[in-house]
């Protein structure tokens, strides 16, 4: 595999031993993802760095500060990773880049001084959605035919995409906001609010995830044989 | 923190993923990558949110409560839908919305 990437020899050396070692020590990584995390770190390292060159030297000069840079890197981030995810024909890999955009959401939160939702959107987005997403995939035709195609609406979804964008953008723009500074978000106060005034929606928010989980459950599971037998026989009796 | 930055950057981001994740809503075929779009959205609408609560609304920050709420029922929804699409692969060997169109007349 690796012999393959057009790399200089050196540097495909090193990455040979660093996946396919002779000696003890072995990167602990899982064999089959050697492709995807090559490939993935050479294109987001090769179209990151020269962003975030860019960005240094700017901040060097003094044209933007550090929360500017932040914020652009994040969006570069973002934004590359959500065209990864709409564009991409390797369906495991359009979800692998979902992955990137919601780090990256991740880090505006932080930037806007939410470090809660910015934890939350970590454990919940980056760990439970993706690992649900992988494995939705997994159990459906992902092994079989993992490359799919675009429906025949592509041309008027783009045109729409790009309309609604450009709308929504002008809206904004166009909208006087009187310049407000952004503030931080108090944690304490965070959870006064969500638990005192939010507390009931906080509680139908508990219930709507148990029927949810329980309703995917129900129309996931497998009908088994004996179970219609069962009810079969119970109806009988 | 974001104190300089002017709260139009992060409303346009948002206006731009919005536009990203509906394209895919409409491009994509399969539908767990519709699923994947749909998160896209909600995504930027939870940074619009949030950059409001923090810009326009500092001392109630209403718009990081509904963004907690919207992350939660984002995670119902991936999971129920990924159980309907398991049913539909099931009974039907497919993923794919345009085969699913039983109810197009």
């Amino acid at each position: 595999m690796i012999e393959r990437l057009p790399l200089p020899a050196p540097l495909a050396a090193l990455l040979r031993r660093a996946f396919y070692p002779e000696g003890s020590f072995r990167l602990p990584l899982p064999a089959q993802l050697d492709r995807v995390i090559i490939y993935g770190g050479l294109v987001a390292g090769a179209v990151l760095t020269p962003i975030l060159l860019v960005l240094i030297v700017l901040l060097v000069i003094n044209v933007l500060t550090a929360p500017e840079l932040v914020f652009w890197l994040a969006s570069a981030v973002i934004i590359g990773g959500a065209l990864g995810a709409v564009l991409l024909k390797n369906i495991v890999h359009a979800a692998l880049s979902l992955v990137m955009t919601l780090l990256g959401v991740a880090a505006i939160f932080l930037l806007l001084g939410s470090e809660f939702l910015a934890l939350v959107q970590i454990l919940v987005y980056g760990g439970g959605v993706t690992v649900l997403l992988l494995f939705g995939l997994m159990l459906t035709n992902a092994t079989d035919d993992p490359i799919v195609s675009d429906g025949a609406q592509k041309p008027f979804a783009f045109l729409i995409g790009i309309g609604l964008a450009g709308i929504l953008s002008v809206a904004l723009v166009d909208q006087v906001w009187g310049a407000p500074t952004a503030s931080m978000v108090p944690f304490r106060e965070l959870g006064k609010r969500l638990f005192l005034d939010f507390g009931a929606p906080f509680e139908i928010a508990s219930l709507v995830l148990v029927i949810a989980l329980i309703g995917a459950i129900a129309i996931a599971r497998r009908d088994r044989p004996e179970d219609t037998e069962d009810a079969a026989m119970g109806d009988g009796a | 923190m974001a104190g300089d930055i002017p709260m139009e950057n992060f409303l346009i981001l948002s206006a731009i993923l919005f536009g990203i994740g509906f394209y895919g809503v409409l491009a994509r075929r399969s539908a767990i990558l519709i699923l994947v779009a749909v998160e896209l959205m909600l995504a930027a609408v939870t940074i619009n949110m949030v950059a409001f609560a923090a810009y326009l609304d500092p001392e109630r920050f209403t718009g990081v409560i509904f963004a907690i709420f919207v992350i939660t029922v984002a995670a119902a929804e991936v999971g129920l839908a990924l159980g309907i699409v398991l049913r539909l692969f099931r009974d039907r060997q497919t993923a794919m919305v345009d085969e699913a169109s039983d109810l197009k007349w």
